[in-house]
């Protein structure tokens, strides 16, 4: 930014020595309008609108009635909410970590000098991640399903009795989480892998001259040069964590709106719908998103702290 | 993993909560031009054939008839548009989510303009009460009612070594523990689930047989100490816990599945089920029958028809509902497609009576079904009926699946109830 034309305008001697015709001062904003206008529209208004809501007991097709904090003190009172929270965290510890490791793994194998049709067995990584979210949730519960499942047919063949996946807390969870794994590696495997080229080839050949194997050259090579894009993933991933909506809500026909007969897979996502959409109570539907939104802000925040503070140690 | 931006959870509600702030009920009241009106409906209740029928008589007049999803779906989109001000002129509404619509009866159009106060009597009271407001509106017309009945397959009974004519099938079950010790027998001889589930199939049935529901007929909460509501609810656990369940949630896929391979022999059918078993196993056409509830009568289901305020055409509609939901028109519907008419006077019509499905063994459904509503006493569903509803139901299902403990389940939905509706 320092030797263009366009110097800011801050500089007194920079105004001096270009004049700009007032169109010409204008344009970068008009270029830059639409975007805004459309988040002003689509976001801005929208998320101020839900934090009015908020404050009410608001029926969509009847009164609305100022309750204050009301709704927010419910919120904290109701075990509904924290029962979801739990859920979200817990679906998205059972996804990220062995998503981050295997996607780490994956990247480093395909990052391999030698290997045959590199862009092919890149490319298939992304077919899950362009696969419909219903689709693939779909065809999983069919896989996890009691008594016609795949699953539960192969652990019959070992001798195993069949596991009701969807009604107990955590093997619910672990189906879910499977879900977003299955969706999301190659992606995460892409980021680490362009970040993994670019380091030099150089780098790794050193290494294997002065006698590293394939195990060292990840630890001590791969790893460090990836810390910046891990940083980004873990935080990434937990934004899209607290906001995993479709596949609970798919897994089960009867009961979508809380993900089985007691809340078992209910996400704070699919609480909000519930309650907003389901029971049309908008206030606390509203109260809900403002909790999420303050949650997810806390961990942006997390992470700016972290990508200023971390850096690669590689120079 | 999700690139999105930090916000976006939050503005999805956002965005449909704006949309809903631009509502506000239209009051100016166009006639439309009388020739086309818009009719929302949900899967699975057949309006399909009502509509085709109407044209015969109407060829002039274009329906455009959209399935919205199945009935919840229908009432939330109907609460969306009538938030948002885009609505359709005609809507079928299932009885369960009517209540939080008749406690705002200024979305709708009050039908005695249309003369629907000349007509009331001809639907039975009890029915047509619960779609009149407060102040006297009112504001759907209904369609049908649920009737109870039993479902149940003649040839696994036959290999239990149970009696499969109806008749003395329906004396094997005068009370509910009576068809819990039938199924106790029926898995003691063949290793086989008895029935569906307990929550559906007994909570749903043995708690719409009463005077007082979840509300007494003043409008108060009596959920925790109607006596109907507790027996019936005890009466599932037992059932679940006798083990004769084959522990599938009615509706999903693997309940749809099981239904035509035989995992159970018998399920509760209010008369708007036997149109599911006939599609979802048309291979066991023939194996079925049907018989007495047990405890002989009660309700579970029925729709109304309604005209949102804002409706473009809404003398159109009204011209559909007159035809279709006359006597002659309720009685022409229920021979075609199943649907019981909610208009008494025809009950005794040898069309109705004499109906008889053989799908179901020719079994005499019109008179099983009637017979099912005549001992009925009738009682108040309330704006949170279908929410109550739903925390029994899962209280149940929880025991059923072997992870609930049967001795809390009670004091478990209770808890969940009241932070589901506040009170």
């Amino acid at each position: 930014m320092s030797a263009t034309l366009s110097r800011p305008r801050s500089l007194p001697a920079a105004t001096a020595r270009v004049r700009h015709s007032l169109p010409e001062r204008l344009a970068p904003y008009a270029y830059i309008a639409p975007f805004f206008l459309i988040f002003a529209v689509f976001g801005l208004v929208p998320l101020l609108f839900t934090f009015y809501v908020a404050l009410f007991d608001w029926n969509p097709i009847g009164e609305h009635v100022f309750v204050g904090a009301g709704n927010f003190n419910r919120l904290l009172a109701d075990t509904r909410f924290w029962n979801a929270a739990w859920n979200t965290i817990s679906i998205w510890l059972l996804s990220t970590v062995p998503q981050l490791v295997l996607a780490l793994g994956l990247a480093h194998l395909l990052n391999h000098a030698r290997l045959r049709l590199a862009v092919w067995w890149r490319m298939s990584m992304l077919v899950p991640y362009i696969t419909s979210v219903a689709a693939t949730t779909i065809v999983f519960a069919q896989m996890f399903d009691r008594d016609y499942g795949l699953l539960n047919w192969l652990l019959g063949l070992v001798g195993a009795g069949p596991i009701d996946f969807l009604q107990s807390g955590w093997t619910s969870h672990l189906m879910i989480a499977v879900m977003v794994t299955w969706r999301w590696f190659g992606y995460t495997t892409l980021l680490y892998l362009a970040s993994l080229q670019a380091v030099p080839r150089t780098v790794y050949e050193a290494a294997a001259v002065d006698g590293a194997g394939a195990w060292k050259q990840f630890r001590h090579i791969s790893i460090p040069s990836l810390r910046p894009v891990i940083v980004f993933t873990i935080v990434t991933s937990t934004i899209g964590g607290l906001q995993v909506f479709t596949e609970p809500l798919l897994v089960t026909t009867t009961s979508p709106l809380t993900c089985g007969a007691v809340r078992q897979c209910q996400t704070l996502t699919l609480f909000l719908y519930e309650q907003g959409f389901g029971r049309f109570q908008f206030g606390y539907g509203a109260a809900i998103g403002v909790a999420l939104f303050v949650l997810i802000i806390a961990i942006a925040s997390l992470n700016y702290v972290l990508s200023t503070r971390i850096r690669p140690e590689r120079g | 993993m999700k690139l999105r931006t930090a916000t976006s959870a939050a503005l999805v509600a956002a965005l449909a909560l704006t949309a809903a702030a631009c509502g506000g009920g239209g009051s100016a009241q166009p006639a439309g031009d009388g020739k086309s009106f818009e009719f929302w409906s949900f899967s699975g209740i057949n309006q399909k054939q009502a509509v085709e029928d109407y044209k015969k008589v109407k060829p002039d007049v274009q329906v455009k008839l959209t399935e919205v999803g199945g009935s919840t779906e229908t009432a939330q989109a109907l609460t969306t548009a009538l938030a948002g001000g885009k609505v359709p002129d005609l809507v079928l509404i299932q009885g369960d989510d009517l209540p939080k619509f008749v406690q705002q009866p200024q979305n709708f159009q009050d039908l005695r303009q249309y003369g629907a106060d000349k007509i009331k009597g001809d639907y039975l009271d009890w029915v047509i009460s619960q779609s009149t407001a407060k102040s006297g509106e009112i504001i759907g017309i209904p369609t049908d009612v649920g009737g109870m009945a039993v479902a149940y397959r003649t040839d696994l009974f036959k290999q239990a070594g149970l009696p499969t004519d109806r008749e003395e099938v329906s004396k094997l079950w005068p009370t509910w523990d009576a068809f819990i010790e039938t199924g106790k027998k029926y898995t003691a001889a063949t290793g086989k689930a008895f029935v569906d589930n307990a929550a559906t199939s007994v909570f749903y049935q043995a708690v719409n047989q009463g005077p007082q529901k979840y509300y007494d007929p003043a409008g108060n909460l009596v959920y925790t100490t109607s006596p109907q509501v507790k027996t019936a609810f005890d009466l599932a656990i037992k059932t679940a816990q006798a083990g004769i369940t084959a522990r599938l949630s009615s509706f999903e896929d693997g309940w749809s599945a099981a239904m035509g391979k035989g995992d159970y022999a018998v399920i509760s059918a209010p008369s708007w089920l036997l149109e599911q078993i006939r599609n979802n196993a048309p291979a066991t056409k023939g194996k079925w029958d049907v018989a007495k509830i047990p405890g002989g009568s009660g309700n579970w289901g029925g729709s109304y028809l309604a005209i949102p305020k804002g409706a473009a055409n809404p003398k159109a509609a009204w011209d559909y509902i007159a035809a279709m939901q006359s006597p002659q028109g309720q009685l022409e519907h229920f021979l075609k497609s199943g649907a019981l008419p909610t208009t008494p006077s025809v009950y005794q019509d040898a069309k109705l009576l004499g109906r008889k499905d053989p799908f179901f063994s020719d079994a005499p459904v019109g008179k099983i079904y009637t017979d099912s509503l005549l001992g009925l006493k009738p009682f108040l569903i309330g704006p949170d009926s279908a929410a109550i509803g739903q925390e029994f139901l899962n209280a149940i299902t929880d025991v059923e699946q072997g992870k609930g403990d049967p001795a809390k389940a009670w004091d478990t939905a209770l808890a969940n109830i009241k932070t589901a509706i506040g009170s």
